[in-house]
């Protein structure tokens, strides 16, 4: 606030020192030419005084009147007449107002239900400060939200209704302009807070939202019961429109607030390898039990999650593997989405996290380029999704011995077309559908010491069921190894060995 | 455990000149990414070799390893033997057990028909994870009838539950069910209800005592 030495001639809005800044006086002004009957019979309906601003003032409801307590403002709405003003007020402290109930007053009861006051903007969004800074969030810009019980609303129409019934022929009252208490409300703390908090407004990924909900006694405001509101109703079929003072309610409990904040989640990309066959992709609990010793998704969500101090993770791959089958070769693109972090983790200590998963005594899983991501994270994982081709290598056995021919007819077998039914093991929970699929090439590694077995090098189409493509499947998958074979084959076990993406 | 490779036997004097050719051209082009390759491939191979396990002669099949196997016999009729394998995941594959009055007439089955009861089992299009349009089956609905030189036999379900698949490739090629029964040859999938599962459950037999009751090594 910048101050004048000079006091103003005439009007003065009567500040102790003498010395009036021009915020003040512009509000000093704008109040002195209100429709003082109205003002008053407001007043004493138990309407707040920056309500009263909001309803009768022609001036725009701006942060100018941020910085007047209520008790000045009072001062300057009233009349002339000190006497009956002094009289017939109660002290503006004990009452609430039946529109906005406290919000537009500063005033609220806080979690451990303690009344909070303030006097003007500035104090009020210290408060806040001190709230949100118990939320521990690290942040440069914020975005304000404001949410008040519906009643608010109510509140504000009927005592309109009230108004318009009274004053209408005198022909000021609009209620098209009027702001509302919410946005009243940003009006006059929003640059306070960007103030105390240090950080800049926008409408960026973190909020702060203030939560004002009606106290517990239930008491309405100005709002109409449900009688009154018949009763009214009939009085406008029989012609009369007036709204009658009594049918206000005073209000004694402001309305409590909650302080959250909320930032939008953050994303972690990087490749993983698994290198167990009993540890599955994601958690998975039957019956209160863990299938699997542990999950990838645990592992390294669970290593992310408290170093950016989040309420809670989510886990997406590029597609997902068996719990039998291990993920080597290039890793499995995958992302971390991070639900309401804290703080956002250095580039060092990702990489430090990422050597603690590596380094870990069980080398179950490992980890590889993890690096915060922004936005383009969804377009990484489509990339190159219907292009993707996968690489395997399975362990088969057949029930006779491997020739040479076998070895030629398999490697000379390109871009091989092959037909899917949705395997039986997935039948439960997927379509029973026909799905066509290619082998882009195969290559195999004979077994020494075994003339039954051989290493089973292939590259496929992405959503290629490969051990049903080995076995058969009952013949519900065709060709499969074992018809292009001639004999029985079964799968013992298989690895996946390249997940391409686009041109990583 | 030593794996061979497929390529041509190389030569060692060949293989030197190779290699230090090799060494050469990334000394001079300073490449990294050749290198790494190779050294990734490397550990690749080392990962996928050093996981296997000892190589049984025959090791169990897809069938024995994902499924539990009952049995019942004489639905019905006398040598109506049929297998019942449940899946984990609750489903049943049906089919004819090797027992089955069927295979004892000479020159085995001959033909397989579809349509019995009120409808042709073989058309039933069966829709979404819901499985929509599924025929809901009792234990003793008509599935399909055999046929051999002789005579004919009808082939029930055994279980109540939803008919979710037919294997119509049978149509074409019934001699699969005298090859491989229990395997490409299985009749139809199931889908029961958990409940229904339970109480069906008693009437079944396990492999162990069908073995016995049937006095069959499988």
């Amino acid at each position: 606030m910048s101050d004048e030495a000079k006091p103003s001639p005439g009007d003065s809005p009567g500040l102790s020192n003498g010395l009036v800044s021009d915020s003040d006086r512009r509000v000093y002004q704008a109040a002195r030419s209100l429709h003082p009957s109205a003002v008053k019979d407001l007043l004493s309906l138990g309407v707040c005084e920056r309500c009263v601003f909001r309803l009768v003032s022609v001036e725009p409801f701006d942060f100018d009147l941020s910085s007047v307590s209520a008790s000045t403002l009072r001062r300057w709405l009233d009349s002339g007449d000190d006497e009956e003003a002094a009289a017939s007020s109660e002290p503006s402290c004990s009452r609430v107002c039946i529109v906005c109930l406290g919000v537009l007053q500063f005033v609220f009861s806080d979690a451990r239900q303690t009344m909070v006051r303030s006097d003007c903007g500035s104090d009020y969004a210290a408060r806040i400060t001190d709230l949100v800074k118990q939320e521990g969030h690290e942040f440069d810009s914020f975005g304000l939200e404001v949410s008040v019980p519906s009643t608010v609303m109510e509140n504000e129409s009927s005592v309109l209704l009230y108004l318009k019934g009274k004053y209408n022929s005198e022909g000021w009252v609009q209620s098209e302009k009027i702001i509302s208490v919410k946005d009243a409300l940003k009006v006059l703390v929003l640059e306070s807070l960007k103030a105390s908090l240090g950080a800049k407004s926008d409408s960026s990924s973190f909020h702060i939202r203030l939560t004002y909900s009606k106290a517990s006694d239930g008491a309405q405001g100005a709002s109409e019961t449900t009688h009154e509101r018949k009763k009214r109703k009939t009085d406008e079929e029989n012609g009369s429109t007036c709204m009658s003072e009594n049918s206000f309610q005073k209000v004694y409990e402001p309305c409590s607030l909650s302080v959250h904040c909320n930032k939008m989640p953050i994303f972690f990309s990087g490749r993983y390898f698994k290198y167990s066959r009993n540890v599955s992709q994601t958690r998975w609990i039957i019956d209160d039990e863990r299938m699997g010793e542990a999950s990838v998704e645990e592992l390294i969500g669970g290593n992310i999650l408290p170093a950016c101090l989040g309420d809670s993770y989510k886990f997406h791959a590029a597609g997902r593997e068996d719990i039998d089958v291990r993920m080597l070769g290039s890793g499995r693109p995958f992302l971390i989405e991070v639900q309401n972090a804290r703080k956002c983790p250095s580039q060092q200590s990702l990489t430090e996290i990422e050597e603690k998963i590596n380094n870990s005594e069980k080398k179950l899983v490992g980890v590889k380029d993890l690096k915060f991501i922004g936005s383009q994270c969804w377009a990484m994982m489509r990339e190159g999704e219907a292009e993707k081709q996968k690489q395997y290598a399975a362990l088969v056995w057949m029930a006779r011995p491997l020739e040479e021919k076998d070895i030629d007819s398999i490697s000379s077998l390109k871009e091989l077309k092959i037909l899917q039914k949705t395997p039986v093991r997935v039948l439960h929970r997927r379509s029973p559908l026909e799905r066509e699929r290619t082998i882009h090439w195969m290559k195999v590694e004979k077994m020494k010491g075994s003339s039954n077995y051989f290493l089973l090098h292939l590259c496929t189409q992405a959503g290629t069921y490969i051990k049903e493509f080995v076995h058969g499947d009952l013949g519900r998958t065709s060709p499969s190894m074992g018809s292009i074979l001639g004999c029985r084959a079964e799968i013992i076990q298989l690895d996946v060995t390249d997940v391409k993406m686009g041109d990583s | 455990m030593d794996i061979q490779t497929t390529e041509v036997a190389r030569n060692p004097e060949t293989d030197d000149l190779i290699e230090t050719n090799k060494q050469k051209q990334q000394e001079d082009e300073a490449k990294e990414s050749p290198e790494n390759r190779d050294e990734e491939e490397d550990e690749l191979r080392s990962q996928l070799l050093s996981d296997i396990g000892e190589l049984p002669l025959t090791p169990p099949s897809a069938t024995q390893l994902n499924f539990v196997s009952y049995f019942i016999t004489d639905f019905t009729k006398s040598g109506h033997d049929q297998y019942i394998y449940r899946h984990a995941n609750g489903l049943c594959v049906i089919g004819l057990a090797p027992t089955h009055i069927a295979f004892k007439d000479e020159g085995g089955i001959t033909n397989i028909d579809f349509n019995v009861g009120k409808s042709d089992r073989s058309v039933l299009k069966v829709s979404g994870k819901r499985k929509k349009n599924a025929m809901r089956s009792e234990s003793n609905t008509a599935l399909c009838k055999v046929s051999t030189a002789n005579d004919s036999y009808i082939v029930r379900c055994c279980v109540k539950g939803s008919l979710l698949e037919v294997n119509e490739r049978l149509i074409m090629q019934p001699q699969l069910l005298n090859s491989s029964a229990d395997r490409e040859g299985y009749i139809a999938i199931i889908m029961p209800r958990p409940a229904d599962w339970t109480k069906n459950k008693e009437s079944l037999i396990t492999m162990e005592e069908y073995k016995e009751k049937k006095g069959v090594s499988l």
